[in-house]
């Protein structure tokens, strides 16, 4: 039986006892999947998978009260923001069900949108997408082009390490059990450059933010929503000040609120209409963490994050030299 | 709002390199401020006055004082301004002294930088807000810490002021350094003779519960209510039972057990009492060295005992203690003096420490108080005393003087020669530091009437010879070198915080220097005190000190205990966090964070909220740190109030960038 079938099923047995279940649907074009919130079985009709399911709905979880029971379709970058946001005690357990599959990754719009640019076909209308083995087939105004998957898969699922939910109540399909090797070497190659050449990269980035916030809507960490402090006026860290300086203070205080949260699913990047690559700050941060304290966030539901921790002496930061 | 202005001279302390009547001038203009000037001394009684009537003739709403550090006066200002009937956390402090006119010359720049420090501290004052103290009970119990001579005296006094104490001490018997001295200066009176009764004392008072051969594990809570987790480390003798007959230590196979009391000069039973006062008197098994839990086999005190107190299977017990203050008087320990390599570097038998000497003299010691070399148990005729080993030292990281070493060694020249009328003292010095009531006429004593050579200069190398040691130094005074052949060559070894010093102190949350000693509230005036309140300090565990200035510092101490504890309830602090909850989550993040557990869960209309307790808030603002969206604040300190200032000392920059 096809994953999507026994996705299906799955979540057949289960939607009784659910208020919604969050998976993706089809786009307003054949290049995007969106999200779709299944309240029957008629509705499950609408369910897709594949390369197109981008959207962390993990995001979704904490918009609704507490004491709804809530089901969610992830991939294993998703699971990880599910099991971050359990960890912080920010959704209940009992009422969440995680329906987990082995994810093959997903495409970067963005490069598929250039690659089949660069062969003079219009990505802003296109009528058919097909996946098929390594090669991804687009037809857009009766002309088809085909390319590689291997240049149009999104940067994380490249180093991905988690193809398989973490976390699951229901896992459909067969463990991919891949990992791939991720050393933070964009990180490492971004801080080996000259102070003044990453400084001037970072001036030329935030001048393009419009301070959207769609980053942070996109963000299934950034639970703060209302009183984001981005907007609030109590307290005023941020103006309304136009100017590259409040931009980047709003992304640097996202940037540290996330350090040993993020789950790096890259939907802050994603979503950026201006495409910011704001990925790179969160991972800088993860890489302080992961080599301070050996810690990645969103594995273990139970850790204790070491950022949300008061310890006198840390392990790796001596500073009493005992 | 309409905010004063007050900027002081301290007499040309500020005046002299700031214009402050210029600032006075330039603050006018700040926005919100509706009345500036300077005055000579804000503090004195003029200067308050002046504050007072301004506050009332103009109506003033706050008062920003720019003097000297708010540790020195921002309480007498707060006083002031609560006098002139305002709230008294209606004022700022900005410190022109300390931070300006102390530490550049540059009249120009200091009066900018004045005027920066006075416009951050209007921007904040404009944005404070009346705060109430509340009251909360306490607990009028008192842990003193460490046995020895400070702690004896302060555990004593507090006893008898009414207090309940516990008193806690690392080994199995108190009296500390103090039970190891022979004699004390600059009467030559039995040490062991004058602290006994004190030991007794502390043994048999009511109010004192003595926990020996214990350690603090955990202290939580706060100045009035403290929690204090005591591990009582196993001795493997019930105490309960133990009548201290001495039967086991006659029978223990062990004898070469290390002597911890005797300083490691000679061995000791495995099974032992440290010496013949020992307050507890009760045995105590050294498992190191038991030959029972080396190898499983012997038994012998267990069989002896005619009590039964032996309890081979004996765990550590935790004890919880509720106290409101804490003293600390843990005192010190030598410094590891075999980085001496010149003097041998502990390779050398008979080259002691001055604290193995004590015990060599001591009746009560390894040799009966007879002097005897530990090489080969000669007596010796030639003994060159050593100081200042690990003090007044750079090159070994001991720049301090430890202070009683000049007085102890002239002490032990004069016991020599008392032990051993035709031997003859060498004592090499820097300078003799004698400062007390009859201490420079002691050590002229030890010189004059007991003929102790006093040889101006450092040692530059001790080596063996033919079963003596020869001496090698210089003679600054004479200006030639010198060398002595000795039987036997004493060290004044310099002394530091006592091993673990610094871990203790984390838990007590108080400051330590480098050297393991513990940080005063201030140096001359609050010479007991720490900057956590409920904490203080006496004897050593500060800095080195003599007998004398110990037991007044334990009595000081006291003193400040019984002081807090006059009142039944204490003011709380209001600069703490509070929690705004319509921007609370729930996540709790600032509960994880919180070093003092002062946040917990609340639920509010079915939804979890954060809140502070308000008396266990210590005022940190780790919590306001940690949450993301802001809903946290510590009052004073408001993340507005943060950002105020810096906008404000920023503002110039801030406008060329923005346009």
């Amino acid at each position: 039986m096809p994953i999507l079938d026994e996705l299906k099923a799955a979540i057949a047995k289960r939607l009784p006892e659910l208020d919604v279940v969050i998976g993706w649907g089809k786009g307003f074009d054949a290049l995007h999947h969106t999200p779709v919130f299944i309240t029957s079985e008629a509705d499950l009709d609408k369910l897709v998978l594949g390369p197109l399911s981008v959207q962390n709905l993990a995001t979704y979880l904490t918009r609704y009260p507490k004491t709804k029971k809530i089901g969610v379709v992830v991939k294993g970058c998703d699971s990880r923001s599910v099991v971050q946001l359990l960890q912080e005690k920010l959704i209940n357990r009992e009422n969440v069900v995680v329906f987990g599959f082995p994810c093959e990754g997903v495409v970067d719009l963005e490069k598929v949108k250039r690659a089949f640019e660069d062969q003079g076909m219009e990505a802003a209308r296109v009528s058919e997408a097909s996946f098929q083995g390594d090669r991804c087939t687009l037809t857009s105004g009766g002309k088809a082009g085909s390319l590689p998957m291997a240049d149009l898969w999104a940067d994380k699922c490249n180093r991905c390490q988690y193809h398989d939910a973490v976390i699951s109540d229901e896992f459909v399909g067969q463990r991919l059990e891949r990992k791939a090797e991720d050393a933070y070497a964009d990180v490492a190659a971004f801080e080996a450059k000259p102070l003044a050449e990453r400084q001037a990269f970072w001036q030329e980035q935030m001048s393009r933010c419009i301070r959207c916030y769609a980053c942070r809507n996109a963000c299934p960490l950034c639970v703060c929503r209302d009183q984001c402090i981005a907007q609030t006026r109590e307290p005023n860290w941020v103006s309304q000040r136009t100017g590259v300086e409040e931009k980047f203070m709003f992304q640097m205080i996202h940037a540290s609120h996330l350090a040993g949260r993020c789950t790096e699913c890259g939907e802050c990047e994603r979503a950026c209409p201006v495409g910011i690559p704001i990925l790179l700050l969160k991972r800088k941060n993860n890489k302080e963490i992961l080599e301070l304290f050996d810690y990645r966030a969103g594995i273990d539901p139970e850790a204790k994050p070491p950022l949300l921790a008061f310890k006198v002496e840390e392990e790796k930061i001596n500073e009493r030299g005992w | 709002m309409k905010i004063g202005v007050f900027i002081c001279h301290c007499g040309s302390n500020i005046a002299g390199t700031v214009d402050v009547a210029k600032v006075a001038e330039m603050a006018k203009s700040l926005p919100e401020v509706a009345f500036a000037s300077d005055t000579m001394y804000a503090c004195s009684e003029p200067g308050q006055e002046g504050i007072i009537n301004a506050i009332k003739e103009k109506g003033l709403d706050g008062a920003v004082v720019a003097s000297c550090t708010p540790r020195m006066h921002g309480p007498t200002f707060m006083r002031t301004v609560a006098r002139a009937g305002l709230n008294p956390y209606m004022f700022e402090m900005a410190n022109i002294r300390e931070h300006v006119s102390w530490i550049g010359k540059d009249k120009e720049a200091n009066t900018a930088k004045a005027l920066d420090l006075v416009r951050m501290a209007v921007a904040k004052l404009a944005r404070n807000k009346p705060l109430f103290a509340k009251s909360f009970a306490i607990n009028k119990r008192v842990l003193v810490l460490g046995g020895g001579v400070a702690g004896i005296q302060a555990a004593l006094d507090c006893a008898d002021g009414g207090l309940e104490v516990v008193l806690v001490e690392k080994t199995t018997t108190i009296g500390g350094k103090m039970a190891k001295l022979d004699k004390t200066f600059p009467t030559v009176d039995c040490s062991c003779c004058i602290l006994g009764p004190k030991m007794v004392d502390v043994a048999q008072h009511p109010n004192i519960t003595l926990y020996a051969s214990a350690e603090v594990d955990e202290i939580n809570g706060y100045v009035g209510n403290f929690q204090v987790k005591v591990r009582k480390k196993p001795t493997y003798v019930d105490w309960k039972l133990c009548t201290g007959c001495g039967a086991c230590l006659e029978k223990c196979p062990s004898k070469k057990s290390p002597d911890l009391f005797n300083e490691f000069v000679g061995t000791t039973t495995a099974i032992n009492i440290p010496f013949p006062q020992a307050i507890p008197k009760k045995a105590s098994i050294d498992a190191g060295s038991c030959i029972k839990f080396k190898t499983g086999k012997c038994g012998v005190c267990a069989k002896v005992c005619p009590v039964k107190a032996i309890n081979y299977e004996m765990e550590p017990e935790i004890v919880t203690e509720e106290v409101g203050a804490v003293i600390a008087a843990t005192g010190y320990d030598l410094m590891d003096w075999t980085v001496y390599e010149q003097y041998g570097g502990g390779r050398y038998k008979d080259v002691i420490t001055s604290l193995q000497y004590e015990r060599l003299l001591s009746a009560s010691g390894p040799t009966g108080g007879h002097i005897k070399r530990p090489s080969d148990g000669k007596e010796p005729k030639t003994v060159v005393f050593i100081q200042c080993v690990g003090s007044r030292d750079k090159s070994v990281g001991r720049p301090y003087c430890s202070g009683f070493c000049c007085m102890y060694t002239a002490k032990q020249a004069i016991l020599t020669k008392d032990h051993i009328p035709d031997s003859e003292s060498y004592v090499f010095y820097m300078d003799i530091r004698a400062p007390g009531k009859m201490y420079d006429e002691f050590t002229r004593r030890a010189m004059e009437e007991y003929g102790a050579k006093y040889v101006r200069g450092r040692v530059s190398m001790v080596y063996p010879s033919g079963g003596r040691y020869v001496v090698r130094g210089v003679d600054t005074l004479a200006g030639t070198q010198v060398e002595v052949e000795a039987d036997l060559v004493v060290l004044a070894v310099g002394a530091e915080g006592a091993a673990g010093a610094a871990h203790l102190a984390e838990k007590l949350r108080i400051s330590y220097d480098s050297y393991g000693f513990y940080m005063e509230s201030h140096p001359k005036l609050k010479p007991v005190e720490t900057n956590t309140a409920g904490v203080y300090v006496a004897g050593c565990v500060q800095g080195p000190k003599d007998i004398p200035t110990s037991v007044a510092q334990g009595s000081a101490a006291a003193a400040k205990v019984l002081a807090l504890f006059s009142k039944d309830q204490l003011q709380s602090d209001p600069q703490v966090s509070s929690v705004d909850l319509k921007r609370c989550v729930g996540c709790m993040k600032c509960a994880m964070t919180c070093p003092f557990g002062a946040i917990k869960e609340q639920e509010v209309r079915g939804e979890i909220k954060a809140q502070v307790i308000e008396t266990m808030c210590q005022g940190c603002g780790l919590c306001t740190a940690t949450c993301p969206q802001g809903a946290i604040q510590l009052q004073h300190f408001t993340d507005n109030q943060i950002l105020a200032e810096i906008n404000t000392l920023l503002e110039s920059e801030l406008e060329e960038t923005q346009g």
